[in-house]
């Protein structure tokens, strides 16, 4: 079984996790009083993470970045229903929902590669508007959870990130360079919409930074 | 500069040489500086002096005394060295005039 600083322990990284109870273990501390000194490393860690600028800009991100992915959700959801009735064309259609795929997989791609560490905290910043969003949601024709229609490609983004993989830099122009092009297209150049272009120009400069060797992606 | 606490990571790091981790540098503190040290604070001082290239971690051993589990052997680099000489000095600088420091200059009154 267990012991209790072993379950604490859980929240380090592995090679912490070696160290810390084998110190525990040296200094014969054991039982109730085990878990303190572990739980307060890690409360050091996490508090030690939030020193950087990074943790509060992939937060930030987090927490805008899905208030704007709920409406574009929503109005992607309307503007299909629409097409379905044929007072849209499939063109403008596609575009948003290509337009939007992107935005969600660049957004999610960027606050985990921006801080990894804090991902679960950006996580749960992302997660709370999308809940709000949900369970307040009144539209008799339209089901709840076509305001969340980003997650998918956001947590693939996300996923991405947390592989530490790296988009060629050609690959990641390309993907920036569409999204614009596709948004003049589309005819969505609103102010809403610039706010995306953070995570597009992030995929740019993190394809730029070639100075640690990282697996290289084509996407 | 070095913080109060890192300088005192530092010096018994140093005076443990071959033998320093965590534990180890945990008990000297306790000892030598007369205050308890948290697993905690120990770690992430260890953890941000070793980003700042200050010293220098590694996986070491693992003991039965230890449960099987390694140790996190610490080596002070030539610039923690070259920090911490710097916080001594500046700190015996800081402190030539006070009153508790022994063989002080007296004061022309």
């Amino acid at each position: 079984m267990r012991s209790m600083a072993e379950l604490a322990a859980i929240f380090l990284a592995p090679k912490d996790r070696d160290a810390v109870l084998g110190d525990l273990a040296e200094t014969c501390a054991s039982g109730w009083s085990a878990p303190g000194p572990v739980l307060g490393l890690v409360v050091r860690q996490q508090m030690e993470l939030w020193r950087a600028w990074q943790p509060w800009v992939a937060s930030g991100v987090a927490c805008a970045g899905s208030l704007l992915l709920l409406s574009a959700s929503f109005g992607l959801s309307m503007d299909s229903r629409q097409l379905l009735r044929g007072e849209r064309g499939y063109g403008s259609v596609l575009c948003e929902a290509l337009l939007m795929l992107a935005w969600a997989w660049t957004s999610g791609f960027m606050v985990v590669s921006l801080s990894a560490k804090t991902r679960w905290a950006s996580g749960i910043l992302g997660v709370i508007p999308c809940l709000s969003c949900v369970v307040r949601f009144h539209e008799a024709s339209l089901p709840r959870v076509c305001v969340l229609l980003f997650l998918l490609p956001a947590v693939a983004g996300a996923v991405h990130g947390v592989r530490r993989a790296r988009l060629s830099r050609r690959t990641a122009l390309t993907l920036a360079v569409t999204m614009t092009v596709l948004m003049a297209v589309w005819g969505g150049m609103y102010l809403r919409n610039w706010f995306f272009f953070l995570p597009a120009g992030w995929l740019v400069v993190h394809a730029e930074r070639a100075n640690r060797p990282r697996q290289e992606i084509s996407a | 500069m070095l913080g109060e606490f890192e300088y005192v990571l530092i010096t018994a790091a140093a005076g443990l040489g071959e033998n320093a981790y965590g534990a180890a540098i945990r008990e000297e503190i306790e000892k030598g500086a007369g205050r308890t040290c948290s697993i905690g604070a120990l770690y992430t001082t260890i953890e941000r002096l070793e980003k700042k290239g200050m010293l220098r971690t590694w996986m070491g051993e693992a003991t039965a005394q230890r449960g099987g589990r390694a140790k996190r052997m610490v080596h002070v680099t030539p610039k923690g060295l070259h920090a911490a000489k710097e916080f001594y000095e500046s700190m015996m600088r800081v402190s030539r005039n006070a009153s508790w420091v022994k063989g002080k200059p007296e004061r022309a009154s």
